[in-house]
């Protein structure tokens, strides 16, 4: 006979699980009090948002599924912004919470809420569980749809009464899926339709996305790009997807994209999409998003293509089986030449890309420390504009190595992100770069960085502001900086030292030789190469901008430059 | 006016996220009638859409993991007129789909 919460932990190792993070409370103390010798090892974070920051840090530096657990009322609707942070990033996680005995819900009973109802609109599946007996296929099921397809969150409510009680347990049941409309493949001859396609281009561009990583198909991602060597950029969760010295690859694309990528994709006349949703921040005014283009868009969920443009040519399906096909055409195929279009789109502009010429200390900063850094190193970001930044100077062709919070923008992120990432790569470096405003979102997570002695390396971007929001303070309301001052911040490095991490501060000063100093040269070696977590505060410019823009409402041509 | 046909599994939620899709931007649902039918069931939903909300709603739609089918049609000035003469929505993107069959018919 087991109980219900052994059931969950059995069924969890089933899954794979070994690794689970979460903050313990009444309703689902019954599986708290079954985890050890489950098997499944806990991280107590210090907050339930900073365990499903740290379950989608695991799993989006993995692949593998991420699981947050957290009681029920407040600590599960502490789990909804990470919730909806993995949906739109694509990110595979299992919630479980603990509800309210069965007799008690819908009483407005302590601690209940309707997390089933209140997450509807922000998993791809979920589940009020109401018997023991539904345990086992309800977690199998659950790991099917985080897992399958275009993966997301799922939500595991469970009633501590049937976390108390037992059965006879038979064993971890198969979750087998009947026929879904989503369950479309590509049609035959998509490839020769391509071919023909690419044919009459005259200025053929690819825009690689998440989905390209998602699937796995970097290697032959990489192949057909080098085969068909056409100007290609990426979103922000495409960077690391396409080598970083490919010639043709021009950086990142949209609000914040490189002048090059922006100038490519609007006078581009066929655009082959990658695993990305055209998201509004790479498209810009839809009605003024690549003009003159036709798309060809490779995607496994339907449902993103023809959303923003009908496309040309759709070719739904798992990009691990329709990017190898279409190299294996491309490969004989005769295609016309792109010299000039390719000289045009990827030539001097591409400069930006180099890091001489830079006008601002925080960008030498993160250029000087990215450069130090292994190829196989994480970067993980909160969000603002050091975020920005961070995806402008990203210089590893890692895939996994550059993780942020991009489609929800959530601040906070960053921190228990980087916990999990850690946790899950524990021999690699871990830089976690952060706004002043970010980092004490969650900043009590330094007490769980300092518990598992995690390396980590933070990095605060300290400029008293809300930066991002007040660079749109001051570009577009006449600069009224409403609410966005933090100039009495606290003193980070004394925080870090009452959470027992080192802790030091380099100031924009630091960084107006190039190269750097040796001193300083030195400071940012012994950073990055501590066994201890760390934490190092740039004191940098109070009002520098990202540049370019794209300005909301603006098309991609439209950029603004730094000089304006 | 236009009028939905959806068919679904009729598994814990699946109907209220059939719902969600249309609450979420805060369209008015005048009409709603669930009811089963064979081995699933069927929800019928009137709402004032336009073109694009009408593209939207179906990927929404095609999206949930236990809807099986999206059909559309106009709806009549009369809801006791509504008809069972209804069109196949299109699967998106629209172009995969082979013309007057639904995607289940096409995976049959």
């Amino acid at each position: 006979m087991l109980k219900g919460s052994e059931i969950v932990l059995c069924c969890l190792r089933a899954e794979g699980v070994d690794l689970v993070f979460g903050y313990p409370g009444g309703a689902i103390m019954p599986l708290y009090d079954a985890l050890e010798g489950s098997g499944v090892r806990h991280i107590l974070t210090r907050h339930e948002q900073g365990a499903v920051f740290a379950a989608e840090g695991y799993a989006r530096s993995t692949g593998k599924v991420g699981v947050a657990m957290a009681t029920s009322g407040p600590g599960a609707t502490n789990l909804v912004t990470g919730i909806a942070d993995a949906k739109m990033d694509s990110v595979p996680l299992v919630c479980i919470t603990g509800q309210v005995r069965s007799h008690l819900i819908g009483t407005d009973a302590f601690q209940e809420t309707d997390v089933f109802g209140m997450t509807l609109s922000l998993t791809k599946w979920s589940r009020l569980v109401r018997t023991i007996e539904e345990i086992p296929a309800a977690i199998a099921e659950g790991f099917h749809w985080a897992r399958c397809g275009r993966p997301g969150p799922v939500v595991i409510d469970i009633p501590s009464d049937i976390l108390k009680a037992k059965i006879e347990f038979t064993g971890p049941v198969k979750f087998k899926p009947t026929a879904r409309l989503s369950d479309i493949h590509a049609e035959s001859g998509f490839g020769e339709k391509l071919i023909a396609l690419l044919q009459t281009a005259k200025k053929p561009v690819a825009l690689v996305g998440a989905g390209a990583k998602l699937s796995g198909a970097i290697a032959d991602l990489r192949k057909l790009l080098d085969a068909l060597n056409i100007p290609t950029f990426a979103t922000v969760h495409g960077l690391g997807a396409v080598k970083l010295d490919a010639p043709y690859y021009l950086g990142m694309v949209g609000m914040h994209g490189t002048r090059a990528a922006n100038t490519a994709l609007h006078d581009t006349d066929l655009l082959l999409i990658f695993g990305a949703r055209l998201d509004d921040r790479v498209t810009g005014e839809p009605s003024g998003f690549a003009p003159n283009a036709r798309i060809v868009h490779f995607d496994i969920d339907p449902a993103q293509l023809d959303r923003v443009r009908a496309c040309e040519l759709p070719i739904v399906g798992d990009l691990a089986d329709t990017i190898p096909a279409f190299y294996r055409q491309v490969k004989t195929a005769s295609l016309p030449d792109w010299t000039a279009w390719r000289t045009e789109a990827c030539g001097p502009e591409r400069a930006e890309l180099d890091p001489r010429g830079l006008s601002q200390s925080t960008v030498r900063f993160l250029d000087e420390l990215f450069s130090r850094m292994p190829e196989n190193s994480f970067i993980v970001t909160d969000v603002g504009q050091h975020q920005m930044w961070a995806a402008q100077r990203y210089r590893s062709s890692f895939p996994r190595g550059f993780i942020t919070s991009g489609g929800l923008g959530s601040m906070g992120f960053a921190l228990p992100a980087a916990i999990g990432v850690q946790m899950a790569n524990p021999d690699a470096l871990v830089v976690c770069v952060s706004g002043d405003g970010g980092f004490q979102m969650n900043i009590q997570e330094l007490a769980t960085v300092h518990r598992l002695k995690l390396p980590i390396k933070n990095v605060i971007i300290d400029n008293k502001y809300l930066g991002m929001v007040r660079q749109w303070q001051q570009l577009f309301y006449a600069r009224n900086y409403a609410e966005t001052d933090l100039s009495d911040n606290p003193d980070f490095v004394a925080i870090a030292e009452a959470y027992k991490i080192h802790a030091s501060r380099l100031g924009e000063d630091e960084m107006r030789e190039f190269p750097v100093t040796q001193q300083t040269g030195d400071a940012l070696e012994r950073f990055l190469r501590s066994s201890e977590p760390e934490l190092l505060v740039f004191d940098c410019q109070p009002e520098a901008n990202v540049y370019p823009m794209v300005p909301a409402g603006a098309a991609l041509s439209e950029m603004l430059f730094e000089e304006e | 006016m236009h009028a939905f046909h959806i068919t679904y599994r009729n598994t814990q939620g699946t109907l209220m996220r059939i719902l969600n899709a249309a609450s979420r931007r805060a369209l008015d649902m005048p009409y709603v009638q669930a009811s089963p039918a064979e081995n699933a069931h069927t929800v019928i939903l009137l709402l004032e859409v336009n073109a694009k909300q009408i593209g939207q709603l179906c990927r929404d739609w095609h999206a949930i993991v236990d809807v099986e089918e999206v059909r559309a049609a106009v709806a009549p000035k009369n809801f006791s007129e509504l008809t069972t003469e209804w069109e196949f929505a299109p699967h998106p993107p629209a172009s995969v789909v082979s013309r007057g069959m639904s995607a289940t018919a096409a995976m049959a």
